[in-house]
């Protein structure tokens, strides 16, 4: 928690004037029981009439000063607070999306809001509380102590006891429940992760007709948590009988020991009286500072989850400027490059050299797990070779600035992803300066231009978050519009053209042509039919290349390459298109 | 969307609480009993400080040889007093924990009903950040300060009205001092609470609609990433941020305005009390000890109007967030499922469209008139070009949505005159979009039938090919997976789905596009247990592949929703219409 506290420092002095307006209002407000003492002492005993109204007075103009005082401080409270809860809430944003994909899998997309909201909500509402009670709790402390002990010297020594007893029972509550506050934390988390399944997995569940199955799985961990409340709650719940009765008794052990000191003029009545008001308020004052121990725990969790993510150093580090000229042409350049995920034996990508050059397309392909997602994702620097060099137009990766390695690269997903918008502000994404002509022409090249001027407001239709409105099919040619937009020297394309019918993927293709004659073009494809045009074909088998060339070669020479042909050809067709690689190997 | 309104109109308090009221309806006994055990326990701490001033009266008249036999024996009782009215507090504070947990418990169940009983069409136009967030911070917000406000109001109101009568029998002109000053302060703390109500009420729907945007942020992370989008993305997250914080800070503003006001009213009373309690007192009126009890009291008095004062903010960010869960939990569920149900005795698998109209929005319709009969155990293939409405087929072959007109039979029986569940029994479904939730990938595979042995299990794993994926990982069958996680990839992770599709063994199968992910290597032998697995069996495939349609009984051949080819393979090719079209475009030489 504290560690989070480097946040306020922007509100240094906002928090001083807090501090100091409520100095104010403490003092103000203790001052008043004093005055209530002088009043028995010096008005009602002696029966001075007089006397009691003009202190009356001086109490009533005493209550507005101490009002204003905590007026301010609860603004200034609030401000910070809220202000403090901002400033996390954005680094934790920023954070999370400049973490690399590895990290973001490590915390999961669900825990890193709750992370992102939850917890910082958390965190607010104890400084708040802090920001009020935390400075005002031990001011009443001090000063209650210093006044009572000048009202009545004899008997300060009950001040003690109360405050012993007061923070003995809150330390044995506390320490009872704060181990299981992380447990509580983390099932909280659970619980969410399956509301979250719930809802995305809707479709799913209900052809299954699992909704039952769900909510039992789901009802197994909301009663957990429930057991785990109510156990925490019993223990927390014993604080408040077990203060009553620290308060209850400190006030008659006054009352006792204050009889005991009577004398015979009985000045020591109003002192007493005064006395019990001061020993009050010491104890009010542990109260409200118990209160921020309740709530500090569970805050504590919170902060710490927020610093798990802040602390999360970005391994992959860039230069500020680019180091080095790029050349002109656009290249991309593979040398002996290994990738293995971090404390993993095993390699997912081994050795893998080759070079593809401007208007060439490079196609990857390979069975699931070959490592051919894996090797596009170097470019862009999304993962770090563990060994080897990647060049981009000549220059290595690591080289680059991060701005200026991207705006090189139009990346299509795996899955078409959009964001709450608008076709237009969807296609401009990466191009924010991109006219309507342009955005049009990206459109019209992903094949997507007949589907957008169909929609009610064509280029400006609503697109729903995530993307939820439109199909499987549009979404990926979106979000092929919205790399073209980019006019990047180097397109990648992850299996981007798999939710696209056999067609408009072949329609696709022949309208890429013009656009990629000086780009270099890397695509990761399933089927035989995208890539048999590549100007270079890899094919990766368990993160090695065994085979690299065109079409009609491969399908002569590399035995993998020809089992995946032929698991998507007929027999008729494979043997056309091995006449086909015989005749113009002869040529 | 429903976020705008959610912020600009004035919410209906009565009707909301009349709605949370009835939801707390199961556990009115115990919190009846909870209410009675706090005003006893308030009502034994109310006798304290008139003992003390008793004791204090005792000690002044009988001094200077103090009656310490008296003093003892109310000390004693002072003792049995606040000794029990802490253990009847205890008893309260333990029940209410128990039944807020329960509570919460309900209400969290109630929510995943309600996403099961929710048509399809709300989660497809409303955002599931929004639903998240009603079920973690509202029901979080609701319950905690639900049974705190519970003990805290009861409590308070006892303590006002004991305090009351207390006072009054010590003096009443004293007391009306204090009873003319409490009401004004009341009116004015509640003014004040209303402008913090509104504020409260931002607040959680500001906090819902960036709950949103960070959701869609961090699941599109690789976007933003690959296409420098990381300033605008901060930019657009700033404002939306900036808001929240705005509304929190007023909200809080206004909230803690209550505590000053209140106080500047209570030191009055307190002042006009000593002033004139110290006249009486001179005239003779009441003696010491009663006037040192009556300003103990006047402090007790304040206290739960300063207590009920806050519980108006606590009360406005409950009332607030009871609101969106219950605005959530009214929404309109599906209509429910006809009484009495008809059922099919043996399935044949004759499916028939007749004259199907649908549109997702009023007047753009998607489908029009499509009429097709399917005989038992025949293969369909579905294809055409993108948005030509095949999912949307598959949508109201499962029930996901209903037709605008037209119907659908199964063996002659019109499927909405049966049961959503027993129609969706009769497909198995293997989805473009691979879902796995978190657990095992044995619970995972069992999805579809949990009565399924583990060999049954691996015999699909099996069929489907990744039985050696699932032996490679950690634990094989029991290692842990997620739509999340990185273990297996996205194309195993479909293979699973296929394998899951297995073990359930229905009727009638439906495949949406579901081989578009898995390796082309193994793609023939997960053809060929498709082969198993249609054999036999009406199976409807929405196809990329040749290899699938060039097998298939039956080709619908869509264009712009509606059907405009049908019939196999070599009769299409031989018609030389639109189907020839799209064939001659995937492996013609170009």
């Amino acid at each position: 928690m504290f560690k989070l506290f480097k946040f306020l420092k922007p509100y240094f002095w906002q928090v001083v004037i807090l501090v100091l307006a409520t100095v104010l209002q403490v003092y103000t407000t203790l001052r008043l029981p004093a005055l209530m003492a002088d009043i028995i002492n010096n008005g009602i005993v002696p029966g001075d009439t007089g006397y009691i109204w003009m202190t009356g007075l001086r109490m009533i103009g005493l209550a507005l000063v101490s009002a204003a005082g905590s007026l301010v401080s609860s603004i200034f409270a609030a401000r910070v607070g809220a202000n403090f809860a901002r400033d996390i809430r954005r680094a934790v944003f920023m954070k999370v999306i400049d973490f690399n994909i590895l990290d973001v899998k490590d915390f999961s997309t669900a825990s890193l809001l709750t992370r992102t909201t939850n917890d910082v909500n958390q965190v607010q509402a104890v400084t708040i509380m802090m920001l009020s009670m935390l400075i005002r709790a031990p001011l009443f402390c001090i000063i209650s102590i210093v006044m009572a002990v000048q009202t009545a010297p004899d008997m300060s020594w009950i001040i003690l006891v109360g405050a012993v007893a007061i923070l003995g029972s809150v330390v044995l509550i506390m320490s009872l429940v704060i181990p299981k506050f992380k447990i509580f934390q983390t099932m909280i988390d659970k619980i969410t992760l399956l509301t979250r399944e719930n809802l995305t997995g809707l479709r799913v569940i209900r052809a299954f007709n699992n909704e039952k199955l769900e909510k039992k799985k789901f009802m197994r961990t909301n009663d957990e948590l429930t057991k785990l409340l109510i156990f925490i709650d019993k223990i927390l719940e014993l604080q408040n009988p077990l203060i009553n009765i620290i308060f209850n008794g400190t006030t008659l052990l006054c009352s006792w020991i204050g009889i005991s000191l009577l004398t015979k003029d009985f000045a020591y009545l109003g002192n007493m009286t005064a006395f019990a008001q001061y020993v009050t308020h010491v104890m009010i004052s542990f109260l409200m500072m118990s209160m921020l121990f309740v709530m500090l725990p569970r805050a504590n969790v919170s902060a710490q989850r927020i610093n798990e993510v802040l602390a999360k150093a970005n391994k992959i580090k860039w230069h500020t400027k680019t180091q080095g000229m790029p050349e002109k042409q656009p290249s991309v350049e593979f040398r002996d490059v290994d990738f293995a995920y971090p404390g993993a034996a095993e390699k997912v990508l081994d050795n893998i050299s080759f070079r593809a050059e401007a208007g060439q397309t490079t196609a990857f392909i390979g069975s699931t797990g070959s490592g051919k997602s894996t090797l596009i994702n170097l470019v862009p620097r999304f993962y770090e070779a563990s060994a080897g060099e990647i060049l981009v137009n000549g220059l290595a990766v690591e080289d680059y600035a991060k701005e200026d390695l991207i705006k090189r690269i139009g990346f299509v997903p795996q899955r078409g992803m959009l964001f709450a918008g608008t076709v237009k502000s969807n296609i401009k994404f990466g191009a924010p300066g991109a006219t309507d002509e342009q955005v049009r022409q990206a459109a019209e090249i992903a094949q997507a231009k007949n589907f957008i001027e169909k929609m009610p407001k064509q280029y400006s239709s609503h697109i729903a978050q995530g993307g939820t409105n439109v199909s499987g099919g549009q979404k990926q040619r979106l979000s092929i519009a919205r790399a073209l937009c980019k006019e990047p020297d180097i397109y990648i394309f992850d299996d981007s053209f798999s939710a696209l019918d056999m067609k408009t993927d072949k329609k696709l293709r022949e309208a890429l042509k013009p656009i990629t004659r000086s780009a270099v073009v890397l695509i990761v494809a399933q089927r035989v039919s995208t890539i048999k045009d590549a100007d270079q074909i890899v094919v990766l088998n368990n993160g090695k290349i065994v085979g690299k060339g065109k079409h009609l070669e491969l399908i002569t020479k590399c035995k993998v390459y020809q089992e995946i042909v032929k698991s998507q050809l007929s027999d008729k067709e494979y043997l056309a298109e091995l006449k086909l690689a015989e005749r113009s190997s002869h040529a | 969307m429903p976020k705008k309104t959610d912020v600009d109109k004035p919410k209906h308090i009565g009707a909301s609480l009349k709605i949370l009221l009835k939801s707390i309806r199961k556990y009115r006994w115990f919190v009846v009993l909870a209410v009675v055990l706090t005003v006893a326990s308030a009502i034994l701490g109310l006798f304290i400080p008139k003992l003390l001033g008793d004791m204090t009266t005792i000690a002044v008249n009988s001094y200077p040889d103090l009656d310490w036999s008296a003093l003892g024996a109310k000390a004693i009782l002072v003792i049995a007093l606040f000794v029990g009215s802490a253990a009847l507090n205890y008893g309260q504070a333990y029940i209410l924990a128990v039944v807020s947990a329960k509570y919460t418990k309900d209400l969290r169940e109630s929510v995943i009903d309600k996403i099961s009983r929710l048509p399809i069409a709300y989660f497809d136009k409303h955002q599931y950040g929004d639903t998240l967030s009603r079920m973690a911070n509202d029901v979080d917000v609701l319950t905690t300060s639900l049974s705190q406000e519970i003990a805290d109001i009861s409590l308070s109101l006892t303590t006002l009205v004991g305090v009351m009568i207390i006072m009054l029998t010590i003096s009443v002109p004293l007391s009306l001092i204090s009873f003319v000053v409490v009401p004004i302060s009341v009116v004015v703390v509640g003014r004040i609470m209303r402008f913090a109500q509104k504020y409260f009420h931002e607040q959680q729907s500001t906090l819902g609609v960036l709950n949103s945007k960070i959701e869609e942020d961090y699941s599109g992370q690789i976007v933003i990433k690959s296409n420098s989008y990381e300033d605008d993305a901060l930019e657009d997250f700033d404002k939306t941020n900036e808001r929240l914080t705005v509304v929190t800070r007023k909200a809080q503003i206004f909230s803690s305005l209550s505590f000053p006001v209140t106080h500047i009213f209570t030191n009055l009373g307190f002042v006009a009390v000593c002033a004139l309690g110290g006249v009486f007192v001179i005239e003779g009126k009441i003696n010491i000890g009663q006037i040192q009890a009556f300003v103990q009291y006047v402090s007790r008095f304040n206290r739960p109007i300063t207590e009920i004062a806050s519980t108006t903010s606590t009360i406005q960010a409950l009332l607030a967030a009871s609101e969106r869960i219950f605005e959530f939990l009214n929404e309109p569920e599906e209509e429910p499922d006809p009484e009495p149900a008809k059922t099919l005795e043996k399935v044949q698998g004759e499916v028939e469209f007749h004259d199907v109209c649908f549109s997702y929005i009023e007047g753009r319709p998607i489908i029009r008139n499509f009429s097709v009969k399917v005989k038992p155990g025949m293969k369909v293939a579905i294809v055409g070009p993108t948005g030509a409405g095949k999912t949307t087929l598959i949508n109201l072959l499962m029930r996901f949505y209903e037709p605008t007109s037209g119907y659908i039979t199964i063996d002659g029986v019109p499927i909405r005159e049966m049961k959503r569940a027993d129609v969706r029994k009769l497909f198995g479904m293997v989805l473009q979009d691979t879902w796995l939730f978190s657990g095992t990938v044995e619970e995972n595979l069992r999805y579809g039938d949990q009565s399924a042995s583990l060999d049954d299990i691996r015999r699909a794993a099996k069929a489907s090919n990744v039985d050696h994926i699932i032996e490679a990982l950690p634990k094989g069958y029991r290692s842990e997976i997620s739509e999340d996680s990185d273990n297996i990839s996205a194309g195993e992770k479909q293979l699973v789905t296929i394998a899951r599709a297995m073990v359930e063994s229905p009727p009638m199968m439906i495949l949406d596009e579901a081989t578009s992910n898995v390796d082309t290597r193994t793609e023939q032998l997960i053809q060929d247990s498709f082969e198993k697995l249609t054999h036999g069996r009406t199976s409807f495939v929405i196809a990329h592949r040749l290899s699938t349609i060039r097998n298939s009984d039956l080709i619908l051949v869509m264009r712009d929703g509606n059907i405009v080819e049908q019939g196999n393979h070599e009769e299409l090719l031989k018609l030389g219409g639109f189907y020839a079209e799209l064939y001659n475009s995937q492996f013609a030489e170009s």
